[in-house]
């Protein structure tokens, strides 16, 4: 019984899912409803998500998983290509490890 | 999403470090918004300042108007933002059309103004001017028709061409900012550009066709220094930590005193060429 022993992190699922809320919520329900959003999905190449929708969602994710998660700070020591390939799995990792 | 509401406008902010003691505002340029300073650029300064972003208005998600895009209803509304966030005070950067904001606050209300910094501001009377920021916008279609719209992906690709697209034909279809910007042709002329009192900062690309523009502001403001970056017009998403690093040294306190303290260092001038 794992959950038991573990404290209160969030499983990549439920990360994976608030996540993909967060998409929805930024790009527009007609065009999710097009994509096939996984941890794979890429930000850019996959989700062809902009500058100004990954802002959105880092807002996003500041403000619900707490100021522990410097979402941005994280952001900033990434280059441009690390930014482009960055994928939605990085993201939950990023979180895990934060929590 | 934060957003604020003006009295003429409601525009879409974002705060880095809201505790700094200091605070530099940045404008971003035509067809943009914030995330140009919001990913490198701001959270370099942010180490040191309070940082505040906005979108301008009809840009990223800030209201859309048909009206007042020209400096003076710009500037209107970036005093607004000011009271309303309750800065008495702030250092200023601004990037292309932004840096003719950042430049005409100084120049309208040089109190509340700290120092200046003008990234790529292009002289509004060259007549290629508005041809370069044609080209910036078709190049940043291409980009992204070359990046995501592949065959596999072209739904998805299509909702950034129209999202861009829709952006380009509002502003200029629907809005005055082609009239409001040829309005200001004689802008670097005006008397109170000369007048600038601050200690201003001015970032060109090497091989940016807005160089001339860059050396005729260092001409004209009394205590001003040029500094040529390595990249063109898109300079701050070329080398982003290079400008920010240009920032950084520029407005750290004791940037002064050190430029004071070394002999070699430039000093205010008068003014030599009219």
């Amino acid at each position: 019984m794992d959950q038991l022993i573990q404290e209160n992190k969030l499983s990549k699922e439920e990360i994976f899912e608030t996540l993909n809320q967060f998409i929805t919520e930024v790009i527009g329900e007609e065009f999710v409803e097009e994509m096939d959003i996984t941890p794979a999905s890429s930000f850019t190449k996959d989700l062809e998500m902009d500058s100004i929708e990954i802002v959105a969602f880092s807002e996003k994710v500041k403000n619900h998983f707490g100021p522990n998660i410097d979402f941005t700070g994280w952001l900033s020591n990434m280059d441009l290509d690390e930014i482009i390939r960055l994928k939605l799995e990085d993201i939950i990792n990023y979180i895990r490890e934060c929590q | 999403m934060p957003v604020i509401d003006l009295p003429n406008i409601r525009l879409h902010v974002q705060e880095l470090n809201p505790g700094g003691r200091e605070t530099i505002i940045m404008v971003h340029g035509m067809f943009s918004n914030l995330a140009v300073y919001y990913f490198n650029i701001a959270p370099m300064l942010a180490k040191h300042f309070r940082v505040v972003l906005f979108d301008m208005k009809g840009h990223g998600m800030s209201g859309k108007v048909k009206t007042g895009y020209d400096l003076t209803s710009m500037t209107n509304d970036l005093h607004d933002l000011m009271d309303a966030l309750g800065i008495e005070k702030a250092h200023l950067a601004g990037y292309s059309y932004g840096g003719l904001v950042a430049l005409k606050m100084a120049a309208r209300f040089p109190e509340r103004v700290g120092k200046l910094a003008i990234i790529e501001g292009p002289d509004p009377s060259e007549q290629e001017t508005l041809a370069i920021i044609d080209t910036y916008s078709k190049e940043f279609l291409i980009h992204y028709i070359e990046n995501f719209a592949d065959t596999t992906r072209l739904l998805a690709g299509k909702r950034q061409l129209e999202k861009n697209h829709r952006m380009y034909e509002f502003l200029f279809n629907e809005t005055s900012i082609r009239s409001d910007m040829e309005a200001e042709k004689a802008f670097f002329n005006d008397p109170s550009v000369a007048a600038i009192p601050h200690e201003t900062l001015l970032i060109y690309g090497e091989d940016s066709n807005c160089v001339p523009s860059g050396r005729t502001l260092a001409s004209r403001i009394p205590n001003a220094k040029l500094v040529l970056a390595p990249g063109d017009h898109n300079v701050p998403v070329q080398q982003p930590e290079v400008i920010g690093k240009e920032l950084e040294k520029f407005l750290k306190p004791g940037h002064r005193r050190l430029l004071e303290k070394h002999p070699g260092a430039r000093r205010p001038r008068p003014t030599e060429i009219d």
